[in-house]
């Protein structure tokens, strides 16, 4: 927990967190500013299609954030400190995960809340941002449970991590059937279709073949978490820590 | 005395690059020093011991268990690297007590007021580590790794930085854990350094092992080699010549306009030369001496060996 905490802090600079906030925040803004003379009905249509569109923004928000957790203390040479510790490695790789996680939600918890107030900013029906809450965090466990491992796995893991979010999460699983169904995007996107009152047409239409489904979205996103814990760990156990 | 850290055919490369290679060397208790010039493989091999590298071929056994293998031989040993490295919007009691939290340490508040009274950092305690002087990060790292009270303890330039005054009390500090029967590693590239802490140095030179003994035998080792002077002068054939009876000198080789003395003893023979020079009417522009430096004294070591 000691650990989880240091790095959580770490994690959390106020200049970082700040622009990580705004970024995660631009669903809710982008819902405001369309929302103004909307119907009810609009409303709530446009909340899902906004939050799955635009809210890749907040993908990369975790993407930086997270994949800072190892990679800061390995490129600030400070990693020593954390690694020479009577700590199991998959104990070092398990709270890395956590403080991502955590950190992620901090962010999660920030683009969620300007969804809520632009909901009711529009004088919208708060009862549709739950739904979102659920998209937000179980995208902030997915993405964080990669972007940890691959922080501390790649020198320019950001590059790797934009790559990934646009090229592989917008593009290519639009594109490939197979790829759509492990998109963590998609993932998280199908728990938020199984918990929303009303989905849009364009969440249904980048949910592409993946079936809205929230206990089956939990699946994979845990069977993500053991993936991303494994090879974090192997790494950690293999791999020079400096 | 029982070895604590052990080493056996250790080797260690990046790419190309062989950065240690074939070590073998048994460490007890005591202060050990390792000496050797810069990129020598000294900072590598400190890495290694530590686990923090991988070795690419031997192995390593610190208190009979591998670091990589074993975590919790951590509880045991500790390193404060050499890179001015810390968390430097931590203060010197966070940093510390993180450290010892880490290491388990029961009581980790009373184990941190005690290693920064050891540091002489009680003063600081509270300032971030980002506005520490170098010489107050390296007590502060050294706070750090002694707050879990190790039986190994890796230090690699742990003086670099420190003004005089800090310098003898950090050495005093590794005497006197040496003197618990702590084993202490300490690298430097400064013989002098080494020489006022450890019992026994390990020389290094290219990543291979230059001599392993006292002090003593180093030093009698280096004032045994011949050394080399080279001269510019008119006429090295005729000063050749005339040096070649000169006590001391044991060759002579010419190229171009200058001459390459190799002596035995490089004090006589330089005294002597500007007398011989006058004397066989040659005007020497250069004399200089060829192999000074820490490096070319342990590359001679491993030639020697």
């Amino acid at each position: 927990m000691v650990l989880a905490v240091h790095l959580y802090k770490r994690l959390m600079r106020k200049g970082r967190v700040i622009a990580l906030l705004a970024l995660s925040s631009v669903p809710g803004l982008v819902y405001w500013l369309s929302s103004f003379d909307a119907t009810p009905a609009q409303q709530e249509t446009r909340y899902s299609d906004i939050l799955a569109t635009a809210g890749f923004s907040f993908a990369i928000a975790v993407l930086i954030l997270t994949v800072a957790t190892l990679r800061e203390e390995r490129d600030g040479g400070t990693l020593p400190y954390i690694y020479m510790r009577p700590i199991p490695r998959v104990v070092i790789a398990a709270w890395s995960i956590v403080a991502g996680i955590a950190s992620a939600l901090t962010i999660a918890l920030g683009g969620w809340l300007t969804s809520v107030i632009a909901v009711l900013a529009v004088g919208g029906d708060l009862s549709i941002t739950w739904s979102g809450l659920s998209l937000f965090v179980a995208a902030a466990f997915g993405y964080s449970a990669v972007f940890v491992p691959l922080g501390y796995l790649v020198p320019r893991s950001l590059l790797v991590g934009l790559g990934y979010v646009i090229v592989v999460e917008s593009i290519l699983a639009a594109a490939v059937t197979g790829l759509a169904q492990f998109s963590i995007w998609r993932i998280s996107l199908s728990i938020f279709a199984d918990l929303s009152p009303i989905v849009g047409n364009e969440a249904t239409q980048l949910l592409g073949p993946v079936s809205p489904g929230a206990g089956g979205g939990v699946i994979k996103l845990a069977a993500i978490l053991v993936v991303g814990l494994a090879a974090l760990t192997v790494t950690l156990q293999r791999r020079d820590a400096l | 005395m029982t070895d604590t850290v052990s080493v056996s055919a250790l080797s260690k490369w990046f790419g190309p690059k062989v950065a240690v290679s074939e070590v073998t060397i048994g460490i007890g208790p005591g202060v050990t020093g390792l000496l050797g010039p810069n990129g020598a493989g000294k900072t590598t091999l400190m890495r290694v011991v530590a686990g923090l590298q991988r070795p690419s071929q031997g192995d390593i056994s610190v208190l009979g268990e591998n670091p990589r293998k074993t975590p919790a031989v951590y509880k045991k040993m500790a390193l404060v690297p050499e890179d001015e490295a810390v968390y430097e919007r931590l203060t010197a009691r966070e940093f510390i007590t993180l450290a010892a939290r880490l290491a388990k340490v029961d009581d980790y508040i009373s184990a941190t007021e005690e290693v920064l009274s050891i540091v002489d950092l009680r003063d600081s305690a509270d300032r971030q580590l980002g506005g520490f002087s170098k010489g107050m990060r390296q007590r502060a790292k050294v706070a750090a790794a002694l707050v879990s009270d190790p039986e190994v303890l890796l230090l690699d330039e742990p003086l670099n930085g420190a003004d005089p005054v800090q310098r003898a009390a950090l050495i005093k500090l590794f005497q006197e854990l040496g003197e618990k029967g702590r084993t202490v590693i300490v690298s430097s590239h400064v013989l002098a350094e080494v020489e006022r802490m450890a019992d026994r140095v390990i020389a290094m030179v290219d990543g291979r092992l230059a001599a392993v003994g006292s002090v003593e035998t180093i030093r009698s080792a280096m004032t045994d080699r011949p050394r080399q002077i080279f001269v510019d002068c008119s006429n090295p054939r005729r000063l050749a010549a005339a040096l070649i009876e000169t006590s001391g000198v044991i060759g002579a080789h010419l190229s171009g306009s200058q001459l390459r003395i190799e002596a035995s003893d490089a004090g006589a023979v330089a005294a002597a030369l500007p007398v011989l020079a006058v004397e066989s009417g040659v005007s020497m522009t250069r004399l200089e001496p060829a192999d000074e430096s820490l490096e070319s004294v342990f590359r001679y070591l491993v030639d020697a060996r």
